[in-house]
This record gives structure tokens, sequence and C-alpha cells, in this order.
């Protein structure tokens, strides 16, 4: 007995000196090639300015707005409640944190789209779900959003449903606007993965 | 993949099932390693019987042990398990009146339900007393409910608080209690005739 | 009482160790199964919540404690623990039928003190566990074991003060054991 004792005793030992020597990888869900080539060519990926600027104006708490351009064009002018991470540091660890919470849409804008597409497929090789671009990017909305076009006279009449909306929006967001320009950025209140245990538990 | 039912490999619906197969498991490996008894309990705070040491202890060691490589093979996330809330001074404190409480009584609530289980009067005494104890403990809480709620750290593990990996903690809780299971062994040897009288 | 000193009527227990084994395995499937570890006094404080609940219902729904458990749609025993600590009733009566200890109600104790002193400390000890399972947020257990296991801090802390006090006052309460 005292034989199988000692077996038993290198045993446990071994597997707890094995635990020190457990190095973790990063856990990415990496993406496969062909699928990502699929989802690239989705036009579901895009949401329009105008879904954008309904989501902001309703406060829509699910809609986690990126702005990927520099913190100078960031700083100069951004979407309401609009985080910054700029392109060159979208895969660096401390922004992970930003992503893959769960319910939450995140929508990736740039003046084009050209950036805000380099940041969606990086993510999205990452693993992160539920990422989106605005099509168009900042350009789109000031031609829609801020400066809507009145429609001609023969277009149909959901581009006139369009554009009253756009006006509607384009009080909303260039009378803030201007009280943004002399109070200062507005404060952004940034969402980050907590470490918060998902399951109940007591004693 | 796991944990299950947080990530919705199970659904919820499972969850009480679950418990009570979990349940009858723990009942039953308590109980056949002799935790239904108040005396053989007691025994490890007096020398004559070390069960409580080594089936906690080796408890212990195996599920750290075993956490620790199902995270590395990705089986678990470690980040989505509840992890108890840490509130230092109440915290302390009720383990005092806990310590008290396990030498008089000889039992814990887990425990207690195995000793119902076999007829133990003991057992059923003390599982009534742990009804009076948290009634009493709900009607005068008014009284202490700041101190309850202070000393509050959060869901904090190990290695939050000290920095020190896991891996480390498990290492050395295994190292200890494999030497304290020798060392014990060796205290029962030169006092053989209380191993057969202190069984119970 | 006098068979004690009998090797055949000796309970007979399994290998601590190997129950040692099969509880850590068991809290391993438990956390990998639900995210949390086991627990047993949850139960107790259910059936407590409800009892009031029951009894008197306002005073239950405005004491700071209570409330905290009391949901609007269902009972408060309708609870993980609850279901798990019932689980332990009767995989301890499967044990006990298997070993054959399930045998008529009887008292435990050290012979050199009386069924009265037994059940007395045993109530005062259930009184104060129960007292103190609730600042410590759990029990032996929910607590020590499965906290620690989880490497959660205050579960190691509660199995270091739990088991310190218990060998630290083990003196003043000798004669009730040896």
């Amino acid at each position: 007995m005292n034989r199988n004792y000692i077996l038993l005793t290198i045993l446990m030992l071994a597997l707890a000196t094995g635990t020190l020597f457990l190095k973790k990888t990063p856990n990415y869900n990496e993406i496969k090639p062909q699928k990502l080539l699929w989802e690239i060519i989705q036009p579901t990926r895009y949401v329009t300015t105008d879904q954008v600027a309904k989501m902001i104006i309703n406060k829509d708490q699910t809609l986690e707005l990126v702005d990927v351009r520099d913190t100078k064009s960031y700083e100069k002018f951004s979407l309401s409640g609009a985080i910054n991470v700029p392109l060159d540091s979208i895969a660096a660890t401390s922004n992970q944190d930003y992503f893959g919470l769960p319910g939450i849409k995140v929508v990736f804008y740039s003046n084009d789209d050209i950036a805000a597409d380099e940041a969606w497929v990086l993510t999205r090789r990452l693993g992160y779900k539920d990422t989106y671009v605005m099509k168009g990017g900042l350009n789109c909305w000031i031609r829609t959003v801020i400066q809507p076009q009145q429609p001609s006279e023969d277009a149909p009449y959901t581009e006139f449903e369009k554009y009253h909306f756009r006006k509607g929006a384009q009080i909303y967001f260039t009378g803030a606007n201007i009280e943004q320009g002399s109070a200062g950025k507005s404060k952004v209140s940034i969402r980050r993965k907590k470490k918060k245990a998902v399951a109940a538990g007591g004693c | 993949m796991g944990p299950l039912i947080p990530n919705g490999v199970i659904t919820g619906d499972w969850d009480f099932v679950i418990a009570l197969l979990i349940g009858i498991a723990f009942g039953f490996i308590l109980e056949a390693s002799g935790f239904s008894s108040s005396r053989n309990i007691a025994g490890v705070f007096y020398g004559y019987n070390f069960v409580v040491l080594r089936v906690f202890f080796t408890a212990v060691i195996v599920a750290m042990t075993g956490l620790l490589f199902f995270d590395y093979f990705g089986w678990i996330e470690l980040d989505k398990i509840f992890i108890l809330p840490t509130y230092l001074t109440p915290m302390i404190v009720g383990s005092i009146i806990m310590g008290f409480g396990f030498l008089l009584g000889g039992f814990c609530p887990g425990t207690s339900y195995t000793a119902i289980a076999i007829g133990k009067l003991d057992g059923i005494v003390f599982t009534i007393g742990l009804f009076l104890g948290i009634f009493l403990f709900s009607e005068t809480f008014p009284l202490f409910k700041d101190f309850y709620y202070s000393g509050f750290l959060g869901n904090v593990t190990l290695t939050d608080v000290t920095g020190i990996p896991a891996a480390w903690f498990a290492f050395a809780f295994t190292v200890i209690a494999l030497a304290s299971f020798w060392f014990t062994m060796i205290i029962e040897k030169h006092i053989r005739k209380k191993i057969t009288e202190y069984k119970f | 009482m006098k068979n004690i000193n009998s090797n055949k009527n000796r309970p007979h227990y399994i290998n601590p160790y190997f129950g040692g084994v099969l509880l850590g395995l068991l809290v391993i499937l438990t956390v990998y199964i639900t995210g949390r570890g086991l627990g047993a006094s949850g139960a107790v404080k259910s059936a407590v919540v409800t009892t009031a609940d029951a009894i008197v219902p306002i005073h239950a729904h405005t004491n700071p404690y209570y409330s905290k458990f009391i949901s609007s749609d269902k009972s408060p025993m309708y609870n993980w623990l609850v279901f798990e600590s019932l689980g332990i009733f009767f995989g301890g009566l499967l044990s006990g039928v298997i070993f054959r200890r399930v045998k008529k109600i009887r008292v435990e104790r050290s012979p050199k003190i009386t069924n009265k002193t037994r059940l007395t400390a045993a109530l005062i000890g259930g009184i104060l566990f129960g007292i103190g399972s609730q600042f410590g947020r759990g029990c032996s257990s929910g607590a020590a074991l499965s906290g620690s296991a989880t490497f959660s801090f205050g579960g190691v802390i509660v199995m270091l003060v739990l088991f310190g006090t218990g060998y630290a006052i083990a003196g003043l309460f000798k004669k009730l054991w040896i």
C-alpha cells in the first residue's frame, strides 16, 4: 500500500509541476479564408448613414461607433458617442476589450470606407462578429445627414421620406454640433469588457 | 466550450436536473468517506482521525490542477466561472464563528445533510441550528448591514491580489498537502492503537 | 458503543484519498458544466427566506436581507443550491444504504458526555455555523472547498481561518470529542 501511495504522490507532484509550465497562447478564434472572402462580399456588413443616424437619435445602447482615423482627425470632428481606435492599433491587445462584447454592434467608420473596411477585415479575422462598416464613411455622412440633398420632383416617395428623415437628423446633429464646438468634446461612455463572472454562484 | 451552461451549450432547463445529480454524487462521496459522522470530522482537530484533511485537501489540489489543465486545453474559460466575492473583514469574522460552530457541532451544512440521511439525530439538530442561525442573522441584519458589506475587494482571485500566477498556488498547495499526508501517516503509525478505535 | 474496538463492526469507508480525488473531479465537472462550484448552506438560507415570506411576507419584503432573495415570480426554493442539497441528502442516503449505515435514529457522541450535552452542542454549533456562513458568503463546501479550487481569494481566506480557528480552540471543546 505504501508503494502505491509513493507512486500517487509522485504522479500528483508531476501534474502540479506540469501546471507551472503551461503557456497560455492567446485564444484567437481564427476564421477560415474562404469564409472571410465570402463575408467580405456580403452587403449586409454595411450600414447606411441613415441607419447610424437613427440609432444615435434613438440612443441605441447596443451601438458602438469606432472611428478608425488618427487621433487628430477624431478630435477635430467625430460622430457623437464614437470611440477612437486608429487603424494601426486595431489589433493591439489593449484595444481588444472594445470588441466582442455580447449584444453590442460595432460600426467602423472613416472618411471614406476604405480604412473602416480594413478594420472590419482585421477584426473579423480575429474572430469578432457583429461588426459593420458605415457605407461611404464621414464623407457620405456629410452628404446625407449634415447636408441632405433635396430629391428631384419625379423621385419615388421613399426618397422624400428619406429626405424628411435626414432633415430632422440634420437639425439634431448640427444643432448639437454648434454646442459641441464651444463646450468641447462631449463625454464618451466607453464600454470595455469587464472581467466579470457570467455564472451565478454562492455558498 | 466550457462552462457549458453559461455558454449556452446546455440550456438552462437542465440546470436543476444537473444540480440534483451533482448533489447526489457529492453526498455519496461525503458519506462514503465517513463525513456523516461528527466524531470522524472532529477527529482532524485532535489527531485521531484525519479524514477531513485527506479528503478536503486532496479535492482542492485535484480540482486546482485539473482546472488549470482544462484551461490550457481550452476546454473551459476561466474568466467565465463564478469567483467568490471577497468581503475581507466579514469573511474573517464569519469564518471564526464557523470555526466555533464546526468544533461544537462537528458538522458543516453539506455533511449534516448526509448525517440526516443515515439517521443521526445530532445531524438533524445541527441542521435545525443552521436554520435558526440564519434566521437570527437575517432578523438582526439591519444592525450590522454596513459591516456585512465592508471590506469588498471584488470577485478577486489569488492572482488578482498577489500577482502570482495560479499555477504557483496549485503547486504550493500540492506540495503542502502531500507533505501533510505523509506527516500524518507517520503520526498515525506511532499511535497505532488509535486507528481502529477512533473510526466511527 | 462496546463494538468500537471490534474490527468486524468497524464501519467501512472508502479510502480518503480516493474520496478526495473523486470530490476534486466532481468540483471540476461542476465548474465545467455550470460555471460555479458546489455549495450547501445556501439551501438552508433559501428555506429560511421562503418560511419568512410565507409567514410574515410584509416583514420579509422590508427586511434588507430577506428581500434580496425574494423574487416576484418564483419561490426562493427554486434555486440551484436547493436542488443540489436535496441531491446531497439522497447521495448520502444511497451511500448509507450500500454501506449499511442507515439505522434507526441515534445520537453519535463521545461516551464521556450525555446525549443532552451532545445535542445542545450540535444545536449551538449549528446556530453559530449558520450565522458565520452568512458573513462568510459560504460554508466549507461552497467557500472553502469550491472557492479555493477556483483560486478565489475569499475562498482561501475562509478555508484558512475556518480550520485555523478550529485548531486554535480545539482544546476548549476536547471533552465533547475525546
